[in-house]
């Protein structure tokens, strides 16, 4: 709430000065990356270079799988809103199967058989608008329509209401920097590719997280002749006349 | 009232009446003909970009299996790989954007050279991490008349990684031998990518290319 309060008392960017027309507050936008940046490389890098040294393979892939089986009833959830009752299925079994382990363990050997689905896609399968781009304080990129989702998630995922002591509640509370963590020691090299050597990290950022999101919303198994999220531009190319 | 439909059928009725069976014979035959020629010019334009992409993958992959950590040898081969294999050009005008239009000659030969210092010198800096990874194609998509998507994954033979999704886009055209455009990773296009940081610093700086071609030096430079 004191994130959106402080956007709304912020002047948007002149649509001129912009590197996206849906970056509305990039100047904004622009300062709380580079805090994030700052964030990233006195808190997140060296905690993640640690994790990567330290905790073996086996151990981070376990922490991995425990991450991605928390998600489950989100997926689960999603995918019949979103009418794919076979992905709401699939995610159910495997939060019932993993949950033998607490998801550490991935007893199924195909984790990559649910494809995870999140309220971001399903607002956009209901036609909600995408909205302005967002850098928010820690949490990196969102659009206004994912971070709505994100949100949603959070609330409805039924682990939240799941009581299980203190224990249970130190691990879903130990979830939020444990996904922060996982996530930049997985993409090490690629998040400090585009930290340290592009030519502008924050466009570069936003560029991939709108591909990213584009991609998400590609039913895949569906859909594999569907048109990927860049055809478009490429189409538009290659029917410009020649210069 | 005029019987629009009935003259319509009437007049087409007697052209094809008017053809004796050898010439409709003729004209099913060219039909035929014709829809095969459409089909097989996109056949023929997948086939000849699997082709590229596989003797690139070869390539790589025999330069994986001498590779010695040796920088320049590194840089070596892959400008060379680059310049055998991607359309420089096309890439050049791409991720310019609508700045390529305005940009002079002058300007335009030395972003070609630019982002062809940039790409391969991302590449050598990524280089380690192609190494154990092998590719096989799936399947491959024409876009429109001269793109042709070739898609694959990438697997980690030490199945340390999950599988990754590669796509291939590659030019054809009759002009002009196969060449690739971009590379799509895990649907994230390495070319829209580039060509949209491009356009922020293009527009960060109102406007001036000259702008975007001296940050990409400096970029290569520090990075050399």
């Amino acid at each position: 709430m004191l994130f959106f309060g402080l956007l709304a008392a912020c002047s948007s960017t002149h649509q001129d000065d912009r590197g996206d027309l849906r970056d509305t507050y990039e100047n904004t936008n622009r300062k709380i990356f580079a805090f994030n940046m700052g964030v990233d490389s006195y808190v997140l890098e060296p905690v993640a270079d640690g994790y990567r040294s330290n905790v073996p393979t086996a151990g981070r892939r376990a922490i991995d799988n425990h991450l991605d089986w928390a998600g489950l009833p989100s997926t689960a959830l999603n995918s019949t809103i979103q009418g794919d009752l076979e992905n709401a299925t699939l995610a159910t079994i495997h939060f019932a199967i993993n949950g033998l382990t607490l998801g550490f363990a991935d007893l199924t050997e195909d984790n990559r058989a649910v494809e995870k689905r999140d309220f971001g896609q399903t607002l956009a399968r209901a036609s909600v608008p995408e909205g302005d781009y967002l850098m928010v304080p820690l949490l990196g990129a969102h659009s206004s329509r994912n971070l709505v989702g994100r949100v949603v998630d959070t609330l409805t995922n039924p682990l939240s209401f799941y009581q299980a002591g203190n224990v249970g509640s130190a691990m879903r509370t130990a979830q939020i920097p444990a996904r922060a963590v996982a996530f930049r020691a997985n993409n090490f090299d690629t998040f400090n590719d585009i930290k340290y050597n592009s030519l502008d990290g924050y466009a570069r950022t936003r560029s991939l997280y709108y591909q990213m999101r584009a991609g998400a919303l590609r039913n895949s198994r569906d859909n594999l002749q569907a048109p990927s999220a860049t055809d478009g531009q490429f189409d538009a190319f290659f029917d410009e006349p020649e210069q | 009232m005029i019987d629009i439909k009935g003259l319509i059928t009437k007049r087409l009725f007697a052209i094809v009446s008017s053809l004796n069976n050898a010439r409709l014979l003729s004209v099913f035959a060219m039909i035929i003909w014709l829809a095969g020629q459409t089909s097989f010019a996109g056949t023929g334009q997948i086939d000849v970009a699997n082709k590229l992409v596989t003797k690139m993958i070869v390539e790589v992959e025999s330069i994986l299996s001498t590779d010695i950590d040796d920088e320049m040898a590194r840089r070596k081969n892959v400008s060379a790989l680059f310049d055998r294999y991607f359309d420089l050009p096309t890439i050049a005008k791409f991720s310019a954007g609508p700045y390529w239009r305005a940009a002079d000659a002058d300007q335009k030969t030395a972003y070609k050279a630019a982002i062809r210092d940039v790409i391969i010198g991302t590449v050598v800096r990524n280089f380690d991490r192609l190494s154990g990874l092998k590719f096989t194609a799936t399947q491959s998509q024409a876009k429109g008349a001269q793109l042709v998507l070739v898609n694959g994954t990438f697997t980690d033979s030490n199945q340390q990684l999950p599988p990754i999704m590669v796509g291939w886009r590659v030019v054809t055209s009759n002009k002009a031998p196969p060449l690739i455009l971009d590379v799509e990773i895990e649907n994230i296009s390495m070319l829209v990518t580039q060509k949209q940081e491009n356009i922020a610093i293009i527009r960060k700086n109102e406007g001036r290319f000259a702008a975007l071609i001296d940050a990409m030096k400096q970029r290569s430079q520090s990075n050399n």
